[in-house]
């Protein structure tokens, strides 16, 4: 392995009542890179991302950051050793501006980053900054578009100083050029020197600007590596498009 | 709260100025009435009844103040907070009657023995969300009144019973004087405890609760801790209000320490002032209290009301305020308050803009 894992995960399993939305999944995340995750509806790519920040508590296996385990840990926690996250329906603080919305982020989140609030807010427009929000800082958050409110979501997570990041279909929804604007945000926040793994639909954004990805299906791990060679998996593809769909492209 | 720096407005000015000529008339007027001072013969600007309406407006602006740190920062509708005044006046109450403690060692724990019990209730209370825990709160509010009511021990009823608790009457001089500003004390407490969690951390975290309670954990608020905190804060300064309000009536029991319309009261003058902001509690509060006074014909100036039969004031006072909070909720969402910060104007677009929001 090129670097060190900072987020290991062995046999992760999650049920509900008989369903299993994820059955022993196991992966790591290495520092530094861009992991995408993908898989059809229902996959269990969200309730992955929900028994790492510690949202749903697993029922098996175990969930290591940089070496120490964090199963079960209550989500507050999780975010203090440095794991932020977004959701997939955005979650803004309602009443407030933008920049305080990323100012309560930068308040809280990873031990070593929490401050007083005088200089939260200084943190809050540097994030704003680089997510593409910092013209419209001073605005309520209800007076945002849908793109601006993923990139708020995006915004407020980053503030926390996290290490990993764990974005859950941010471009969902979105259109081809707001995309491109999303991916250069994503890389933005990576050149920041934050490892992120990204939850997604768009097989575009994917190739784009995944190092690394993961296809889930039924809540195990279908097939693992180069976005490029993973997209070509024939398993992958039969569990997008069917089995008949890749039986035809084969043949 | 945390708002957007505006540029100082008329209404802001009104306002400003409005607040510090009550505060003065509140602050100078009893010294009017001391003897030492009256000897020089000054205009009497006080007398009994002056205090009793604003010692209990004082009180209200406590407890008022109080429940915005869990209802209006941290977003959780407390509908028992009356127990907390219950439980200071019935510590300051017991320790003064049975345990023969002086007033001023008995006070502080009144807050104490609050913040204790809501820390307790807290934890599984506040496991709640929503309606349930308004309910829930409620629960407790009126099970606590009742309890201290009925808990016998070999026969004897330990906290007084139905009879109440009488306690010696304390002496220092003016005594009028001496309740109402340790009454203006305890609200201006609250305020500065208010103040200093609204530009704290603490308080940043609370609003981020009210807003959005999943969000707020994932960006790291410990949301448990801080909900009871914020419930075990509101506590104290309502169980601080309580034990004052013990000695100063020399007499409590079940319906002076815990009726259940305070309960109402508190949030209806939160609501009104302003829920979430420093002064709207407070200004709802004073506000509130003096049509309660005026409605119930305790007032100097009151209103003459022929078609109403004998004793049916108080409950005329009832619908008024009930109809007041409807139209406040609808078309002043924010409170009174919201008119004097510089961010909105009083007109006819903002009651019919609040009123396109607050409609389903």
């Amino acid at each position: 392995m090129e670097a060190a894992a900072l987020l290991e995960l062995k046999g992760v399993t999650k049920r509900f009542g008989g369903v299993a939305a994820l059955n022993g999944v196991s992966a790591t995340v290495a520092k530094g890179e861009i992991l995408g995750v993908i898989g059809p509806n229902g996959a269990g790519k969200t309730t992955l991302l929900n028994c790492v920040s510690g949202v749903y508590k697993p029922d098996a296996g175990d969930i290591k950051w940089q070496g120490q385990s964090i199963t079960g840990l209550a989500p507050h926690r999780v975010a203090r050793l440095g794991i932020g996250r977004t959701f997939q329906i955005v979650k803004p603080f309602g009443s407030m501006s933008v920049r305080e919305n990323a100012a309560v982020g930068a308040l809280f989140g990873s031990g070593e980053a929490r401050r007083g609030p005088k200089e939260a807010f200084k943190d809050a427009d540097r994030v704003l900054e680089v997510v593409g929000l910092r013209a419209k800082a001073d605005l309520p958050v209800t007076s945002l578009t849908i793109p601006d409110r993923k990139r708020l979501e995006v915004a407020r997570a980053v503030a926390t100083q996290p290490k990993l990041l764990l974005l859950d279909e941010v471009m969902a929804g979105l259109n081809s050029v707001e995309v491109d604007e999303a991916l250069d945000m994503v890389r933005a926040v990576h050149a920041t020197g934050v490892t992120v793994v990204l939850i997604e639909h768009v097989m575009r954004v994917i190739v784009g600007v995944c190092t690394r990805a993961i296809v889930l299906d039924f809540g195990q791990v279908l097939a693992e590596g180069e976005p490029e060679v993973v997209l070509r998996d024939e398993r992958v593809i039969q569990a997008y498009l069917g089995e008949r769909y890749a039986k035809r492209l084969k043949g | 709260m945390i708002r957007v720096a505006g540029s100082t407005t008329l209404g802001r000015r009104i306002l400003y100025g409005l607040g510090l000529v009550v505060i003065a008339y509140a602050v100078l007027a009893p010294i009017t009435s001391l003897d030492a001072v009256q000897s020089l013969n000054p205009p009497l600007l006080t007398d009994r009844l002056w205090f009793r309406i604003a010692t209990i407006t004082a009180m209200f602006v406590t407890m008022a103040t109080a429940w915005n740190i869990i209802g209006g920062l941290t977003g959780y509708a407390a509908f028992g907070n009356v127990a907390f005044f219950g439980i200071g006046a019935y510590t300051t109450g017991m320790l003064i009657a049975k345990a023969h403690w002086p007033f001023l060692l008995a006070l502080p724990l009144a807050p104490v023995t609050a913040a204790t019990f809501a820390a307790l209730i807290g934890l599984p209370l506040l496991r709640l969300h929503g309606h349930y825990f308004a309910v829930a709160s409620l629960g407790v509010g009126v099970a606590v009144g009742e309890l201290v009511q009925n808990i016998d021990y070999r026969g004897q009823s330990v906290f007084g019973g139905a009879t109440g608790l009488f306690l010696p009457i304390l002496k220092v001089p003016d005594r009028d004087v001496f309740f109402f500003y340790l009454m203006l004390g305890a609200a201006a407490i609250a305020i500065l405890v208010t103040w200093l969690v609204m530009r704290s951390r603490f308080g940043y975290g609370l609003i981020a609760i009210r807003e959005n309670e999943e969000a707020a954990e994932v960006i790291g608020v410990d949301t448990t801790a801080y909900k009871v905190a914020a419930f075990t804060l509101a506590a104290a300064l309502t169980g601080l209000a309580g034990g004052i309000f013990s000695q100063w009536n020399a007499f409590i029991n079940q319906d002076n320490s815990f009726p259940i319309e305070y309960n109402i009261q508190m949030i209806l003058m939160a609501l009104i002032g302003g829920a979430g902001s420093l002064f709207g509690p407070a200004a709802g509060a004073v506000l509130l209290q003096l049509l309660i006074q005026f409605l119930g014909g305790t007032l100097p100036i009151t209103l003459d009301l022929p078609f109403l039969p004998e004793g049916a004031r108080p409950i005329f006072a009832q619908i008024i305020l009930g109809v007041l909070l409807v139209v406040v909720v609808i078309f002043a969402p924010r409170g009174i308050i919201d008119f004097f910060g510089g961010r909105s104007r009083l007109s006819l677009a903002y009651f019919k803009r609040s009123l396109r929001e607050t409609s389903i």
